[in-house]
């Protein structure tokens, strides 16, 4: 009996110490190649803290959008994205609010490219159709041919889209493949208006308004040229070209609501001080714990460390990033825990100062306090999933740390540090009621 | 032994009294100090060559360039490279929207008339009214819900304190300490955005734990003695529980407070802002568990109990 339950306090003692030692410095298995990289410098920071550009995009009024266009939109989101060669970054449909949030964090040293223009692009519908044109109808402040409803063929009729490069003029140029339906009207269309013009639009907007020499026949014969002066730029031209016309059409058009420009330099500000804040916060509280109560004291200790390292670790394993308020969420269950650990330390000292021995009072206190932190606990869990489900960015992130600290402080509260300090009371030398932070008693050890 | 539901009528006029300041603020205000989250608009701020610029000015600059009431104010940080220098930056507000174009021709305009850094940092936020108002609602409905279900939960667990009475009185003790927090932001102008939402979410959770603790220690009394009088067995509760209630607030005002100090030495203005009103909610929150929730719960089971003996005899 002794020998299993100091087995088991062993035991967790031992994963709280892997847990924080992965968190802070990382993992190495001696004699294999198998490394853990450090937890903590793979913590994902939402923009309010790394900086970068988030976006709240949703439909024009008077459209409801299904869910599966909801998804749709963010694979286009993503496709266009990745166009632009931005990988991290975070797509998210709220179902409830029905609309779609970007966030695309700050690169340290990469050129800092227009908010604005990123999100435009993200925006943008994306209807690629083939027109006829009046070539003396030209619109004077754009210079392009002004847009007809003659069209030849449009995106549906497009499967595919590639980035080409001339091997002579190193320029780069985007190939159309079309569907079978596709190319017959092109084949019609090309062979009707030979030596005039046929335009291609993106959206409202021309791209290229190439002549036609003689009837073009196949499914990959058209090719956009772009205007662009140098091959470099055409190639980054092309290939963002090729990944908007692939990813398809919007199944309807995005409006910004809500664009946010936030600075790399504020957010990390605010993230170094938290973090010192944090270590000293935490400094105090340990003390404050360890002198009031204790053996006790110093169980709770090495529980919140756990705890909090377990809230890290399951942010780093889900690719959640944490923000601000999310840094509140946790500082608010840090708080939570210490309140746990002292109603019961409190029913400790109550059961010894009422003449119970050490040994009979841990296992009472512990009985005590269940009802208070079971119920504590989940009243804040209700307030959590709620929040979450109301909630958008940023209360969503407070709750997401509410309800996992919650969750984790009654594990180490109920499992954890009752485990440990029971095997404890089973020291003779530690049963002495001053250790637990009880003045008096009549406790007979 | 102090007697905590005695005395309650002095600890409810001190809680009215404290609420009618933060009234008289907002009414003198005209409402809280809502900041573009809330009702929409454009702001951009611009990094300075330095923090020596007039706003004055710049209010005038900004809006004869486009024709639109713009409001500037100056605002500064630490520079984390080099913690002895300041960064500066001109806030650019305006309560409506702006187009790319109008955009441009502010901050063209500014460029000409002051001293902007080149290539400095420049930020925009860009919001569209309809968001500010979904917040609020959305919040509500969050808010809301919550008690509902709060008084329910408590109800079914805490029956034995007449559970939907008990629950009733821990929602107002928790909508007291959320009133608390907009006083605080009415009576200090604090700009009312996204940390003003988590900052009164934190306490509501925090509140209704603190409360949860005591009620549990009236439950667990009730069950043991029931001869004690109402009134004793909340005096009693509230006792018991007072070095844990304490101790609690003490370490979570520990954990708040270092970071508020950090904030006010460094200068960084939004963890201010969120810090000092969770510092008073904390306060309340703990306040309206001692001396709001069960003393109130007292003085209505006592009126209950009346209710119930006066009709005894009618039936009878």
């Amino acid at each position: 009996m002794k020998l299993s339950s100091g087995l088991k306090s062993f035991l967790i003692l031992a994963i709280i110490a892997a847990m924080t030692a992965i968190v802070l410095v990382g993992f190495n298995v001696p004699g294999i190649k198998y490394t853990i990289g450090k937890a903590y410098d793979s913590i994902r920071y939402g923009i309010d803290i790394s900086g970068g550009v988030s976006a709240v995009l949703s439909a024009p009024e008077g459209v409801t959008p299904t869910d599966d266009q909801l998804e749709t939109v963010k694979g286009i989101i993503d496709t266009r994205l990745e166009g632009k060669q931005i990988y991290d970054k975070t797509v998210t449909v709220d179902k409830v609010n029905r609309r779609v949030l970007v966030e695309i964090p700050y690169k340290k040293g990469s050129e800092s490219s227009d908010p604005y223009e990123t999100i435009a692009d993200i925006g943008a519908t994306a209807m690629l159709s083939f027109r006829e044109v009046d070539e003396d109808k030209i619109d004077p402040e754009t210079g392009d041919y002004v847009m007809t409803d003659r069209i030849v063929l449009q995106g549906s009729e497009i499967e595919s889209a590639v980035a080409e490069t001339n091997p002579e003029t190193q320029m780069a140029y985007v190939r159309l493949i079309f569907s079978d339906d596709g190319a017959k009207k092109f084949e019609e269309a090309t062979e009707r208006l030979v030596g005039k013009k046929i335009a291609i639009y993106l959206d409202d907007q021309m791209v290229s308004a190439p002549i036609v020499n003689g009837k073009i026949t196949g499914k990959d014969k058209a090719v956009i040229e772009l205007g662009a002066y140098d091959p470099q730029q055409s190639i980054t031209q092309a290939k963002e070209l090729a990944a908007i016309i692939r990813s398809g059409a919007l199944p309807f058009k995005l409006e910004a609501k809500d664009v946010n420009h936030i600075s790399p330099i504020v957010g990390e500000n605010a993230l170094n001080i938290s973090i010192y804040a944090g270590a000293v916060a935490i400094l105090l509280v340990w003390l404050f714990m360890l002198l009031y109560y204790r053996v006790p004291g110093l169980v709770a200790d090495i529980a919140l460390l756990g705890q909090a390292a377990a809230v890290i670790l399951i942010l780093v394993l889900s690719g959640m990033s944490l923000t601000l308020p999310g840094i509140a969420g946790m500082i608010l269950t840090v708080g939570m825990s210490v309140d746990a650990n002292v109603i019961i330390f409190e029913r400790i000292k109550e059961e010894i100062k009422s003449g119970k021995t050490v040994q009979a009072a841990v296992d009472l206190g512990f009985d005590r306090a269940f009802t208070a932190i079971l119920d504590g606990n989940l009243t804040t869990l209700i307030t959590a999933v709620i929040l979450y489900y109301f909630g958008t960015g940023a209360v969503r992130s407070f709750a997401i740390t509410l309800g996992l600290g919650v969750i984790l402080n009654f594990l180490t509260a109920i499992f954890a540090t009752k485990i440990v300090l029971k095997s404890l009371a089973e020291i003779r030398a530690l049963r002495k009621p001053w250790l637990f932070g009880a003045k008096g008693g009549t406790a007979n050890v | 032994m102090f007697d905590y539901v005695g005395n309650r009528k002095y600890f409810f006029i001190l809680s009215s009294a404290l609420l009618l300041i933060g009234l008289v603020a907002l009414i003198f205000r005209g409402g809280l100090n809502l900041d573009i989250q809330f009702k929409g608009g454009t702001q951009i701020e611009i990094e300075m060559e330095s923090g020596d610029f007039d706003t004055d000015k710049a209010d005038k600059v900004g809006t004869e360039a486009i024709g639109k009431s713009i409001h500037t104010q100056k605002s500064q940080t630490l520079d984390s490279k080099n913690s002895n220098e300041s960064i500066s930056f001109l806030v650019v507000k305006s309560s409506g929207k702006l187009t790319d174009d109008e955009r441009n021709k502010v901050l063209t305009a500014l460029k000409s008339e002051f001293n902007v850094k080149e290539d400095g940092e420049m930020i925009v936020r860009d919001v569209d009214p309809s968001i500010g108002s979904e917040l609020l609602t959305k919040g509500l409905i969050a808010v809301i819900l919550s008690t509902l279900l709060l008084i329910l939960y408590i109800g079914i667990r805490f029956n034995i304190m007449s559970g939907l009475l008990a629950g009733f009185t821990a929602v107002v003790a928790v909508i007291h300490d959320v009133l608390m927090m907009v006083a605080v932001y009415a009576v200090f102008n604090i700009p009312v955005n996204d940390s003003f939402i988590a900052a009164v979410l934190t306490i509501l959770g925090y509140s209704v734990n603190d409360t949860i603790v005591i009620y549990d220690r009236i439950r667990e009394n009730s069950k043991i003695s029931r001869k004690e009088s109402i009134k004793d067995l909340v005096n009693n509760s509230i006792a018991q529980s007072m070095s844990r209630t304490i101790n609690t607030t003490v370490s979570t005002l520990i954990c708040v407070i270092t970071i508020y100090v950090f904030a006010v030495y460094n200068g960084i203005g939004s963890m201010q802002e969120f810090t000092f009103p969770l510092i008073i909610g904390l306060i309340s929150g703990t306040y309206s568990t001692i001396f709001i929730a069960s003393p109130l719960w007292e003085l209505l089971k006592e009126k209950q109990a009346k209710k119930k003996a006066a009709a005894r005899p009618a039936k009878a």
